[in-house]
């Protein structure tokens, strides 16, 4: 297996780019609004190629953004790799949902993903406040539709499979 | 399976494992380089407009700070009698040494994105012997503490922060608390000061200097309502900070020195 034959390289780099677009400089009170793009982008390339990208990445993707975020590392990505095994389990379905269900499913990703992180942090005595999940699903949701089309043409046009 | 051992691992030793800490300089040094990239348009759009600033708008901004420093100049002239005067007070109750602080200027890069944490980013790390614990000071009154330290940069927790408390006493009269933050940047709690303690809406709490952590006498916050119920016991307090915290791109970091404090050679 080779990556360059599969384009995955495609994959790596749209997960750097979220990640970046993750840390650009806000307005303090503005962080509220951010979708959790790294998340979404994940969610994306495991419904597409859930044979190449799995619960290792989803570990991955959700180490950066806990260093990133300065949280305990290893919380989301309990979270990411929770949110992914859902999507192994169900993506032939998934992908025949329209695309109002899909974002739902997405929102809900996401805030089960947040929710897992934040009992991890109870567990460890941080406090880590509830309304957060809710707020982030109800982002995550309508940005979907947008990302979807988004890394759809990048997948096509550079054939990674 | 692995993977999620993987997790588990990182999150209970990762962050108290004495032996790790060099990885987790490493790993930090990663993630502030992906700030530093990220707020890179922004830093150039600002260093472009400080270029494009005009001779008459300089000028002008000269002449006020000079005018400002010289204001601040006569404010400051007093100031090494009184050290040394309270130097020699210290000396006779036999009480500690005041000891003297140093500042360095650090740049804010960025604000970490989880909007529940109150985590700043700054551009000086061990490098420039910045270490965990030291406060960091605004133009204002205190706004936090070094968390982290990488070897380029640093991140620095809020007051306002859910996870930070700082102890406190009011100015006027000495009474101790502690000030926690509850993540709200115009908002701290006080909890636990008795409902007949005496504490008014206006009074400022500085930092008590207990836990020797801060320095004491730094000013903290304005107590901004003090809410008394019938039965309870406890006056429900909150402050407002004196520092703005969600401004400005330059922050303090104080630094002990070595010696008591500058001015004690004052003292004959």
């Amino acid at each position: 297996m080779t990556n360059s034959a599969h384009a995955l390289w495609v994959v790596m780099f749209s997960l750097l780019a979220a990640l970046v677009l993750h840390t650009l400089p806000l307005p303090f009170d503005w962080r509220w609004y951010r979708p959790e793009l790294p998340l979404l982008v994940l969610f994306y390339w495991v419904l597409a190629l859930p044979h190449r990208v799995g619960i290792f990445s989803a570990a991955m993707t959700g180490f950066a953004v806990d260093l990133l975020e300065g949280n305990l590392l290893g919380g989301l990505a309990l979270g990411a790799v929770a949110s992914t095994l859902i999507i192994l389990f169900t993506y032939q379905r998934v992908r025949q949902f329209s695309l109002l269900q899909q974002s739902a499913i997405m929102g809900a990703l996401v805030a089960l993903a947040l929710l897992l992180e934040s009992w991890s942090q109870q567990l460890m005595n941080v406090p880590a406040p509830d309304y957060k999940l809710w707020l982030a699903a109800a982002i995550a949701a309508p940005t979907w539709p947008i990302l979807r089309k988004i890394l759809r043409s990048l997948r096509r046009y550079f054939e990674v499979n | 399976m692995l993977v999620l051992i993987l997790c588990l691992v990182c999150l209970f030793f990762l962050r108290d494992t004495a032996g790790l800490a060099s990885t987790r300089v490493v790993l930090l040094d990663g993630a502030d380089f992906v700030y530093r990239f990220s707020a890179a348009p922004r830093d150039v759009w600002a260093s472009m407009r400080d270029h494009s600033q005009s001779r008459a708008e300089l000028l002008e901004e000269n002449r006020r700070l000079q005018q400002e420093n010289l204001v601040l100049r006569g404010k400051t002239l007093q100031l090494a009698a009184f050290t040394a005067e309270i130097s020699r007070y210290r000396a006779l109750l036999r009480s500690s040494q005041l000891v003297g602080h140093e500042v360095m200027v650090a740049e804010i890069i960025s604000v970490t994105s989880d909007p529940t944490r109150h985590l700043l980013i700054l551009d000086k790390g061990a490098d420039d012997s910045v270490q965990i614990g030291q406060p960091l000071l605004g133009a204002k009154g205190l706004m936090g503490q070094i968390v982290e330290v990488g070897t380029h940069s640093s991140r620095a927790l809020l007051i306002s922060d859910q996870t930070h408390a700082v102890p406190v006493q009011i100015n006027r009269n000495g009474v101790r608390g502690i000030a926690e933050g509850i993540g709200d940047l115009d908002r701290l709690v006080i909890r636990h000061i008795a409902a007949t303690t005496d504490i008014l809406v206006g009074d400022l709490l500085v930092t008590s200097g207990l836990g020797g952590r801060f320095p004491p006498g730094y000013p903290v916050a304005v107590v901004s309502s003090v809410i008394l119920s019938a039965g309870a016991d406890f006056a429900e307090i909150f402050a407002e900070p004196l520092a703005h915290l969600d401004r400005g791109r330059h922050v303090l970091i104080s630094v002990a020195s070595e010696g008591p404090a500058a001015s004690s050679q004052a003292e004959q």
